[in-house]
């Protein structure tokens, strides 16, 4: 009993440092944060109204947004099909699946803000560095979730290939392939889905997309451009979880 | 001609156990034979099974399969394989596919692989997959499938894909237990046509010994990983089933017990 006090002591006063350390080291002014609510209520003025002039912008930076993150998750299936199939337990010897494990929980680790600042500077600014971030990055996710998929495979059916003679390329192909097939699609279509969301601020490092122009206009305070393209991505992301909820639907 | 199956003197436990699931087992299988193991559930029927059909390895003794010799540490070459069909207790179909695309996959280890991986079938294996649909008489089912299926249209599904490998040996593990009396008869009476058909020699699995009398040339008899009885099927007493099965000590049954 009193191991348990003391554990319960040590974690509360970990906590109060924690609390104590950023408080007294952040700077914090309680005037600034009086003095916010009104500086948010001027700042929402001048975004509204939003700027209808705009909509040709926010068209074509949300047709390269799309095309980023379409091009992006094609680049992540052709990636995460073989890192997969290696990642899973059931296909792949333990001396293999285990460092492909690793590697795939590292680029998860890494996030796609960052990989896309240092694809702006290997590729330049625009959609390409856009587009290998986000195959890079979502890769992490899918080739987990394709090996996850692989594994979940009734093992019977695999087995009677086996019997029959099939090498391990025809058992992945006519015995897993069929039974992961709805799996694997409904994953790469959430993985679109984050895609697209997650590819509408990417702009904002310079890597192509619509959230370039939310920058720019931020920057040269044009607050109701701002706010009109500010206002297409909620609207794209709204249309995104309606087209997926009926997709998903359709393949459950 | 070699025997369809012959084995000296094999012996082997699975990772982890404390006692063999087979010990010092001796089975000879003439090719168009047709033998039923009885026994029951822990005997070793389906690892014995699994051992012949090339899918376990570490087993020590001799096991030759249709004239090919086994390596206990080497997957059975393509063909000896092809040659062995197997049918489960679970029939084991692709629930997804249909049951022509599922009788096809007993074709896979004699097509062609870029063929095979393409699914682009030659007319010869399509023909001999539609065949055994054919004669397993459901032909007019090719097109379902198989999750839409009863279970008995599964089995038959199930030993289509196996004569659909044109076997020279069959084996089946429990290929009737999950089916009702009626529908086990149909199916044990179809395996026996078609085998007999085609010359093919039969192992199956059962825990009834009224369907190794109706259905078997020979009875073979296991417990605890031992042959216990070896014998014709015809010889293979009434009480057979209660001194198999009876929950005595590791004694095994004396053969007189068994068969007359």
């Amino acid at each position: 009993m009193r191991g348990r006090n003391f554990e319960g002591f040590a974690v509360g006063a970990l906590i109060a440092c924690a609390v104590l350390w950023s408080l007294a080291t952040s700077g914090i002014e309680p005037s600034r944060l009086l003095r916010a609510g009104p500086r948010i209520v001027e700042f929402l003025g001048r975004m509204f109204p939003p700027d209808p002039g705009v909509t040709e912008e926010i068209l074509k930076g949300a047709a390269e947004t799309l095309r980023i993150a379409v091009l992006g998750t094609l680049g992540a299936v052709i990636l995460s099909v073989p890192l997969g199939v290696l990642a899973a337990e059931t296909v792949t010897p333990p001396a293999l699946h285990r460092p492909t494990r690793t590697l795939l929980a590292l680029i998860r680790a890494v996030p796609l803000i960052l990989v896309a600042m240092l694809m702006v500077s290997a590729v330049g600014l625009g959609p390409l560095a856009g587009i290998v971030a986000v195959a890079f990055h979502a890769t992490g996710m899918l080739a987990k979730f394709y090996a996850e998929a692989i594994d979940g495979a009734a093992r019977p059916p695999v087995a009677a290939l086996e019997s029959a003679g099939a090498g391990p390329l025809l058992r992945l192909r006519h015995a897993v392939w069929p039974q992961t097939a709805p799996v694997i699609a409904r994953d790469t279509i959430f993985r679109f889905e984050l895609n697209l969301r997650e590819s509408l601020i990417l702009g904002i490092v310079g890597a192509g997309g619509i959230g370039f122009h939310i920058q720019t206009y931020v920057r040269s305070f044009q607050y109701d451009k701002a706010a009109s393209v500010t206002l297409a991505v909620v609207l794209m992301v709204a249309a995104i979880e309606v087209v997926n909820a009926r997709v998903r639907r359709y393949f459950s | 001609m070699s025997a369809a199956v012959e084995i000296g003197d094999l012996s082997f436990a699975h990772a982890g156990a404390d006692r063999p699931a087979l010990e010092r087992v001796r089975l000879t299988v003439r090719p168009g034979e047709t033998v039923a193991l009885l026994g029951p559930s822990g005997a070793g029927k389906t690892t014995l099974l699994g051992l012949v059909d090339g899918r376990l390895r570490g087993w020590r003794g001799r096991v030759s399969v249709l004239g090919q010799t086994l390596d206990p540490d080497r997957a059975p070459p393509r063909r000896t394989r092809a040659d062995t069909g197997f049918v489960f207790q679970e029939y084991a179909l692709v629930e997804r596919a249909t049951a022509l695309r599922n009788a096809l996959n007993g074709r896979l280890g004699r097509m062609p692989f870029p063929a095979a991986l393409l699914g682009r079938t030659p007319a010869r294996d399509m023909d001999a997959a539609r065949a055994a649909l054919a004669d397993c008489g459901i032909a007019d089912l090719a097109e379902r499938r198989v999750d839409g299926l009863s279970s008995g249209q599964r089995q038959r599904t199930a030993i289509a894909r196996c004569l659909a490998q044109e076997p020279r040996l069959i084996l089946a593990d429990e290929p009737v237990s999950n089916l009702d009396p009626a529908r086990a008869v149909e199916i044990l009476t179809l395996l026996n046509r078609v085998a007999r058909a085609r010359g093919a020699a039969v192992i199956f699995s059962s825990h009834q010994p009224d369907f190794a009398r109706n259905f078997a040339d020979r009875a073979v008899g296991m417990r605890n990983g031992r042959i216990v009885f070896d014998a014709p099927a015809d010889a293979l007493r009434e009480d057979a089933e209660s001194a198999l099965y009876r929950d005595a000590d590791d004694t095994a049954p004396s053969r007189l017990q068994l068969v007359t």
